[in-house]
């Protein structure tokens, strides 16, 4: 009896849960949370290579990324940007893989510099791993380095992006 | 068992202090018995790519394992280069190095104060660094036309000569430096916290500095008066005057004191080499003859020099050469054996983090657990030089 009864509330929990999902999805509401996503990019701290002299040099006064609503936070779990700064090697390709996956939905990539497009300077180099092969690279910024201009220039992109293709996922809730 | 006692904590390589390492730590209770640093994770075979580039290929390429201070390991590679050539730069150029040198020396110690800064909670103090830092930045862009990856050196001179009105734009960023260093002390060198911190932590003794091949303001900090700028003087040191920075103690603070007085220092060699700078060409003759007589006329207008073509084609004698530079986290090495063909036989770099990585082992045991970023950040450890 008991059993039934729990079962009975868990699915109609998840009915309610998929009437929210499609309230939220609808016009209004939908603009209002893109907006705030947009606005609220937190990028973990996961430095992998050396642009991240010009990451640090972005966030700091002179570029000011955070007048964007962009600080880098400590956790992973707090977090839902992954920044690929620079190169991957390969010992570097799996904690980044790990760190995307510890992120909350919905989380974005932004892959610096030349090397997570196709390698840059170290095109040859056996230990480099492309950003693409293994993981959803929204924005990329060429460059070796970039100019923190263009990191910022990449934060205004992802935002434009966000706000025009929406933001959230909710593929594992439905 | 003795062995429960213990617990082992993984550190990184994603963690709040900057760096892409991971350290394996052993702890007895809040004690840090064993520290094991887990390198690698930024290893690109900058040394096997080498032997597949040109000689000149490199010189951009040797400057992205120490993206903060990129000046002085390509005056390393450039001076090795010129030994294998048997060529030598002109005065003027010599001293234009000394200058680049200098300004990255600067911005690569407010680098690693900043980042020492955010490690051990004091974000006032990274914010300040960092701006600061961008004037001296903005100064060897001026210079070199790039911000941090200059490759202003190559072989047999300097790519560009002094631009108009720099002297007054040097001058106007020391004195608002001097200034600057002077809120320094009162925020963060003599901040009551900030000692408490570092003062008598993670103590390297002499004798052990020696041992190790500890190099850099962290060996100068232990109370080796060692500085390649003075033991084997190259470009226009010989002709300048400035102290070797000692301090006896070895600890966190005194790592941290011996930058800031660097920084100092280097301000005096800047300000001398303005006034000393003799006139003349900034390229060897022997080069200069090589650029077509249109472009040099141009190029002697502008200050602007353009590399001639024939230059991927450099071929040095058969040999080998070494060189010795002291960058902003101590002595590099760089060795090249040549076999006679455009690209080399092997090369070699080692680099300061890579010297310095040891010291971790050795001064963390005994620590807290909460010392590690506050010895981490004063080792001023740069993880891409250390794995190349």
């Amino acid at each position: 009896m008991v059993f039934s009864i729990t079962r009975s509330l868990k699915s109609f929990g998840k009915f309610l849960r998929r009437i929210l999902i499609r309230i939220i999805e609808k016009r209004p509401i939908r603009d209002i949370r893109d907006w705030g996503i947009s606005y609220s990019l937190w990028p973990a701290h996961f430095t992998t290579a050396c642009c991240g002299a010009e990451f640090a040099a972005a966030s700091a006064p002179r570029f000011d990324a955070e007048r964007f609503g962009f600080l880098p936070f400590t956790s992973a779990r707090q977090c839902n940007v992954v920044f690929i700064e620079g190169t991957l090697s390969r010992k570097m390709a799996k904690a980044a893989r790990m760190v995307f996956e510890q992120m909350p939905e919905p989380k974005f990539v932004i892959a610096m510099g030349a090397c997570p497009i196709d390698g840059g300077i170290f095109w040859n180099s056996y230990n480099i791993v492309l950003a693409h092969n293994i993981l959803p690279v929204d924005v990329y910024i060429p460059g070796c380095p970039p100019r923190p201009e263009a990191v910022a220039r990449s934060i205004m992109m992802l935002q434009d992006k966000i706000k025009k293709m929406g933001g959230a996922k909710y593929d594992e809730l439905k | 068992m003795s062995e429960d006692k213990f617990m082992q904590v993984l550190i990184g390589p994603q963690h709040p202090g900057s760096g892409h390492m991971r350290f394996i730590v052993k702890m007895d209770g809040d004690i840090i018995s064993e520290f094991e640093p887990d390198i690698g994770y930024v290893h690109r075979a900058v040394e096997k790519i080498a032997e597949s580039k040109r000689y000149i290929q490199i010189v951009p390429l040797v400057e992205r394992p120490i993206l903060a201070d990129t000046a002085n390991i390509n005056l390393g590679y450039i001076l090795a280069l010129e030994r294998l050539l048997g060529i030598d730069a002109p005065p003027r150029a010599q001293y234009l190095r000394t200058l680049l040198a200098e300004i990255n020396r600067i911005h690569s110690h407010l680098y690693g104060l900043g980042i020492h800064g955010i490690m051990i909670g004091s974000s006032t103090i990274f914010m300040w660094c960092f701006a600061d830092r961008e004037i001296w930045i903005e100064l060897a862009q001026e210079l070199t036309g790039a911000r941090i990856t200059y490759s202003y050196m190559i072989p047999g001179g300097v790519r560009r000569d002094l631009p108009n009105g720099f002297n007054e734009k040097l001058s106007k960023a020391i004195a608002y430096m001097e200034e600057r260093l002077k809120d320094y002390e009162k925020i963060f060198i003599n901040n009551p916290v900030v000692t408490a911190r570092l003062i008598d932590v993670g103590i390297i003794k002499k004798d052990d500095a020696i041992k190790l091949g500890i190099v850099g303001p962290n060996l100068r900090a232990s109370g080796v008066a060692y500085d390649v700028r003075k033991i084997e003087p190259y470009c226009a040191y010989p002709e300048i005057d400035f102290d070797i920075i000692v301090r006896k103690e070895g600890d966190a603070y005194s790592r941290v004191l011996v930058r800031f007085e660097e920084i100092k220092q280097s301000m005096k060699i800047v300000k001398q080499v303005v006034e000393k700078i003799p006139s003349g060409p900034i390229i060897n003759e022997s080069y200069l003859k090589l650029i077509p007589p249109k472009l040099r006329e141009k190029a002697e207008q502008t200050g602007i020099w353009k590399m001639p073509a024939i230059f991927i084609n450099l071929k040095p004698r058969k040999g080998e050469a070494i060189s010795r530079v002291e960058a902003g986290r101590g002595e590099v090495t760089h060795y090249i054996v040549s076999d006679g063909s455009p690209n080399p036989y092997r090369f070699r770099v080692v680099t300061p983090s890579f010297r310095n990585l040891i010291a971790f082992k050795y001064t963390m045991p005994g620590h807290r657990l909460a010392d590690i970023p506050a010895i981490y950040g004063s080792l001023d450890y740069f993880p891409p030089s250390a794995d190349r």
